[in-house]
């Protein structure tokens, strides 16, 4: 510290040349911003890691129970009907749980430390650092189930080829399962990024996203009302299942179709986000 | 540049700034003074944009801080020292602010030379002590090459040598033409740094303009005598109009007269003097008496008059 005394700042900063004429801000610049902040706290890695673990692990947990099922004379007809893609997504809920979690704390970290000040120091216009965040969860989120998925399926397919059971890659259906899996997981994590914007609390915004993505619908399926069962249908849970089969089989009349469960889903994802949208530009950091 | 203009801000039923107008000039180093709670760092806020004012508008250089087109190059803030995320590392933190700019990472590692944290850039912020946390909002706040600084207490935590540092650090920025914007509660530093000063209590002006004039307005300069007969002396110049205090046995603190003149007096008497020196006014003493106005106003306020004030306010 004392060889900065030494340094007389009146020579130091007229050293520095003045600032170039492109220093501004651009939506690159505010994701490259974002993209930063995000890998350079270990809390990302250490929730990257889990759900990448979590998914893995449930996937090889469900590939194991095979083997009971097998065993099992009432059970085992049952295996011919599965497909093996819905085996390697079955750790989605948990990979839901972390994703959710990350995709809460982008925001609600930045309100918890006071961070948020210098960041809308840097873009007063606020939403492109929503839009910014919202881009950049979308990757990691893509990238981290693409991660899960791949490592799911080398690890489970000794397990799954005794059954027959490994997904062929030429078969719409395992892309269908795989995608579908992609799919909610990013509005998962949307959703929770605009509860945390509108909420800004970690606590308050993990309890609201978590209840509604994962808790409703193990609640209210003890309530047996024709309109409780409907709105059960449209919770995220429930709306992604239609995504995450092959479609091959019917399932149940209580789920949607796959196109509205598509849209549902992005509902969960858009509107909360263009909720915080209009609530951020007006309120005080 | 900042210009606020009838600037207010509330909150439910309190108003934290009430309808403030001041223009801070470029080329000066501008001293924001008031006791806790007077709506300094909300007012600080509001000309960063990041509070919203209920009335009542703030600009700096020329535009709202919302519609620069690189506001970190029109103003470098300092709002608080725990602006900054502890998981994150001094190094990450400036280049997430130096990304949304596209502001080289040599500049990045510039500031970080200047503040003298290169020895601890890549240290996790959460460890920092609070005079490291202040070089490194000070850094962020230098990043963009602002033309106008803010700095909410920048010389908080900071031992000697970076209170000294950022004294000739501000003064330089100033000599360069820009404007700089500081609060502090240390009054001798604030006089040894500032320019001009703008002294709020209660979200309302006391004081504005030069540093000695705003002394000037409300304490006047005494004089201080050390004498073996102290109170004969203290009753020769009561009886000539002065005003007389003694601190101490055998001292005398006077006001309302010249050095000159106790010196004639004691003479005149025959009263031996150890001591006989003049005392300019401090900033500190000027500051008590502003703000104890401000305290006393305060207190004397019923119940009653506060909601007949409410009243005419609506």
């Amino acid at each position: 510290m004392s060889t900065l005394t030494a340094d007389p700042p009146t020579t130091s900063h007229a050293a520095i040349p003045p600032a170039a004429a492109q220093v501004q801000p651009t939506f690159a610049g505010v994701v490259r911003g974002e993209w930063i902040k995000l890998l350079s706290l270990r809390s990302t890695w250490w929730t990257l890691a889990a759900t990448v673990a979590v998914i893995t692990l449930v996937a090889l947990a469900a590939a194991a129970s095979l083997n009971a099922m097998a065993d099992d004379p009432a059970l085992a007809p049952g295996i011919e009907q599965m497909h093996g893609a819905e085996v390697i997504s079955s750790g989605f809920h948990f990979g839901m749980l972390t994703i959710a979690v990350l995709g809460a704390l982008l925001i609600t970290g930045e309100y918890a430390t006071g961070s948020i000040r210098s960041t809308f120091a840097a873009v007063p216009t606020r939403i492109p650092v929503l839009a910014a965040k919202a881009l950049t969860l979308v990757v990691l989120t893509a990238a981290v189930t693409l991660v899960s998925v791949t490592l799911s399926y080398f690890l489970t397919m000794p397990q799954l080829s005794q059954y027959d059971l490994v997904p062929a890659l030429d078969d719409p259906g395992t892309w269908r399962v795989f995608g579908g899996t992609l799919y909610s997981l990013m509005a998962a994590a949307l959703f929770s990024l605009g509860i945390g914007t509108l909420l800004r609390s970690t606590a308050a915004s993990l309890t609201a996203a978590l209840t509604v993505l994962l808790l409703l619908p193990g609640i209210l399926s003890f309530i047996r009302l024709d309109w409780v069962e409907t709105i059960v249908s449209y919770l995220p849970l429930p709306a992604s299942s239609a995504l995450l089969t092959t479609g091959a089989v019917e399932t149940q009349g209580a789920y949607l179709s796959t196109q509205a469960s598509l849209i549902v889903m992005a509902a969960y994802a858009v509107v909360p986000l263009a909720a915080a949208a209009v609530t951020l530009h007006r309120r005080d950091a | 540049m900042i210009e606020a203009h009838e600037l207010t801000k509330r909150y439910g039923d309190t108003t934290a700034v009430h309808s403030l107008s001041f223009t801070i000039a470029p080329g000066t180093v501008t001293g924001f003074l008031g006791p806790n709670g007077a709506g300094k760092s909300t007012t600080m806020r509001m000309i960063m944009g990041l509070d919203r004012p209920t009335s009542g508008t703030v600009t700096v250089n020329g535009k709202p801080y919302r519609q620069h087109r690189a506001p970190l190059r029109e103003v470098g803030a300092l709002l608080e020292a725990s602006a900054v995320h502890p998981g994150r590392s001094a190094r990450s933190h400036l280049r997430t602010m130096a990304a949304t700019h596209n502001i080289k990472a040599s500049r990045v590692s510039e500031v970080i030379e200047m503040t003298g944290l290169a020895r601890v850039a890549t240290k996790r912020v959460g460890g920092f002590s609070l005079g490291m946390r202040q070089r490194l909002g000070i850094a962020a706040a230098l990043l963009g090459d602002p033309r106008t600084l803010i700095l909410d207490e920048p010389v908080n935590g900071l031992d000697p040598e970076g209170v000294q540092w950022v004294r000739q650090l501000v003064r330089a920025l100033a000599a360069e033409g820009r404007t700089v914007f500081l609060s502090s509660h240390l009054m001798s530093e604030m006089s040894q740094t500032a320019d001009q000063l703008l002294v709020i209590g209660r979200g309302r002006i006391i004081a504005a303009g030069p540093v000695q004039q705003v002394i000037d307005s409300v304490a006047s300069d005494g004089v201080r005598v050390r004498s073996p007969h102290a109170g004969e002396l203290a009753t020769a110049l009561t009886a000539d109009g002065a005003t007389v205090t003694s601190p101490e046995a055998g001292t005398l603190e006077i006001s309302g007269t010249t050095a000159e003149h106790v010196g004639e007096v004691a003479f005149n008497s025959g009263l031996l003097l150890h001591e006989l020196s003049p005392r300019r006014a401090s900033l500190e003493e000027a500051y008590m008496r502003l703000t104890q106005d401000a305290v006393e106003y305060r207190a004397h306020t019923t119940p009653t008059t506060s909601r007949t004030a409410k009243a005419e306010n609506q």
